[in-house]
């Protein structure tokens, strides 16, 4: 599969600040890629690095295949839409007339515009002022003009930024079958963990400019093996045993650390044994915000 | 791609303020020469030439730097504020063509001001200052040499207001720019001045041409201006980041 977002040591630096630090980002083609950390941890900064927005202080990026250079940026640009930070608009204008500046800027034909309209659900508003929107119409909006021309990738900078719950589920909805769809990449960022969890394959992780991870959705998930709780008949017998663990034991009620399948197989069958009485074994799957929190941990404590 | 651009520019005035700010300032301004000509008749005595001086005076010292800072810092202003700038840059076109496509709306601005300007000096000397015949053709001459006077105070309005996101500050810095012309040009130095040429062009403040014999320097002075303020515009495109 090709790769269609990578780069290399992506570097920004803001005075002594490293606002994104050796970021090394890979989007492989036809997924949803959530990128994905708290506010001002870099998400923006590497997305208008993506777009040649701002230029980086060290390392390269190579999109479609190709290295984003100042001779390439323009033909990159052509099938490349965007989103960043808020939405933008010419607020005296109707959101047709905002479509048609857009598209006349991208060189796409007029009659493209119904088809975005109807994509993000404004055809019934398109003669409205942009000024009298409500900030989810204008996200949508700002939607709408990134898929003028139906690009191959798509860079999203929180675009679920401000919308109220239903709002959102339709985003995702959007988003999500937008591979399928049009056969676009999307790169999608959010501080917002859970709302990723629904829509993105490929995850990317980013904490105070550097990357904690980066892989499918479900590795991450696997990353989560949360802990056990087990439910003993006699917790007396399972004392002993647990203690030699270095797990403490009061009731019938043990919680166990995360554990690897194997050695979680061994106890329970020493447990079983001894004639504690093992009924029941609850796995608990860490949610990506306490997957999150530990990945930031752990990078703390390195 | 400049086509595009120029276009989207267009697209961007519909229904915009700037119109009002186009019609009533030349009126204001005509208004003002005409009431000083006709207080001032008897030392104002060459007819059609002395009211053109009283038209010109103030407004290309004055009016006319400050509408077309105004026209500027309007075109970057709707940028400014509906945080398009991360928009218009990520769009495939060369940034540059982006702001050469300002500067060629701005001019359009700044052509129709002028034969508005000049339509109402036609007006207010058929039918204030009471002549009955029609001004001396280099009149017609002196607007135009205004235009090229004007192309780079328009440019260098577009860098400022391009830079600066307060729609006031560039303006004001736009009058200060046709103030100091006046100054610098009462010392001989109009050359060295952009707000300076347009003023010149105008042939503001005297009936003979002040120009006669220099018409080469002042197309030099003109192309030269407009020139380094296109390249301070490409560079600062070219490598500053984008902040929206």
């Amino acid at each position: 599969m090709q790769t269609v977002i990578e780069t290399k040591s992506l570097c920004k630096q803001y005075g002594t600040r490293m606002a994104v630090d050796h970021v090394e980002l890979h989007v492989p083609q036809g997924c949803v890629y959530g990128f994905i950390g708290p506010n001002g941890a870099g998400k923006s900064t590497t997305m208008k690095m993506l777009l040649g927005l701002i230029h980086p202080t060290s390392g390269s990026v190579r999109l479609l295949g190709q290295p984003l250079t100042r001779e390439s940026r323009l033909a990159l640009l052509r099938q490349t839409g965007s989103l960043i930070e808020n939405p933008a608009g010419y607020l005296h204008l109707t959101a047709q007339e905002n479509l048609e500046i857009v598209a006349d800027l991208k060189g796409v034909p007029h009659k493209d515009i119904g088809r975005v309209l109807d994509i993000v659900h404004l055809a019934q508003d398109r003669s409205r002022k942009v000024g009298q929107y409500s900030l989810g119409m204008k996200q949508r909006l700002g939607i709408a003009m990134a898929l003028l021309g139906s690009p191959k990738l798509l860079i999203l900078d929180e675009p679920t930024n401000g919308l109220d719950p239903a709002g959102i589920q339709e985003m995702r909805a959007l988003i999500q079958d937008m591979p399928a769809a049009t056969g676009a990449t999307v790169l999608i960022s959010s501080h917002l963990l859970g709302e990723m969890e629904q829509m993105v394959e490929q995850v990317g992780i980013i904490d105070h400019g550097h990357m904690l991870f980066e892989g499918p959705l479900a590795e991450l998930q696997r990353h989560s093996r949360g802990s056990v709780t087990l439910r003993l008949l006699d917790p007396a017998k399972a004392a002993p045993i647990l203690r030699a663990h270095g797990i403490a034991a009061d009731g019938g009620c043990v919680t166990l650390p995360p554990l690897r399948d194997d050695l979680l197989a061994a106890l329970v069958q020493q447990l079983a044994m001894n004639g504690a009485g093992v009924v029941e074994l609850t796995p608990h799957t860490k949610t990506l915000e306490e997957i999150f929190l530990s990945l930031t941990a752990n990078e703390e404590a390195d | 791609m400049l086509k595009r651009c120029i276009v989207a520019e267009n697209r961007k005035l519909h229904a915009s303020p700037i119109w009002a700010m186009f019609v009533v300032l030349p009126l204001i301004s005509a208004g003002y020469g005409t009431f000083n000509y006709l207080q001032n008749l008897e030392i104002l005595t060459e007819q059609w030439y002395s009211l053109w001086t009283q038209h010109t005076l103030f407004y290309s010292m004055l009016f006319f730097p400050a509408m077309v800072s105004a026209y500027a810092a309007y075109l970057w202003r709707l940028e400014h504020m509906g945080h398009n700038w991360n928009l218009i840059m990520a769009v495939p076109v060369r940034p540059f063509d982006l702001f050469l496509a300002k500067f060629l709306v701005v001019v359009k601005l700044m052509c129709f001001t002028q034969v508005f300007v000049y339509i109402l000096y036609l007006v207010c000397g058929r039918l204030f200052a009471g002549f009955t015949d029609w001004p001396p053709v280099s009149t017609l001459f002196f607007m135009l040499r205004g235009v090229l006077g004007g192309l780079a105070v328009a440019a260098a309005q577009l860098v400022l207001a391009m830079l600066i996101r307060s729609f006031a500050v560039p303006i004001f810095l736009g009058l200060v720019g046709g103030i100091m012309g006046m100054l610098l040009g009462s010392k001989g130095f109009s050359l060295l001045w952009p707000y300076c040429l347009m003023q010149q062009g105008m042939n503001a403040n005297r009936s003979e041409d002040m120009l006669a014999g220099n018409a080469v320097p002042f197309l030099l002075a003109c192309a030269g201006w407009l020139a380094a303020v296109f390249v301070i515009a490409g560079v600062v495109l070219e490598k500053r980041d984008v902040k929206a």
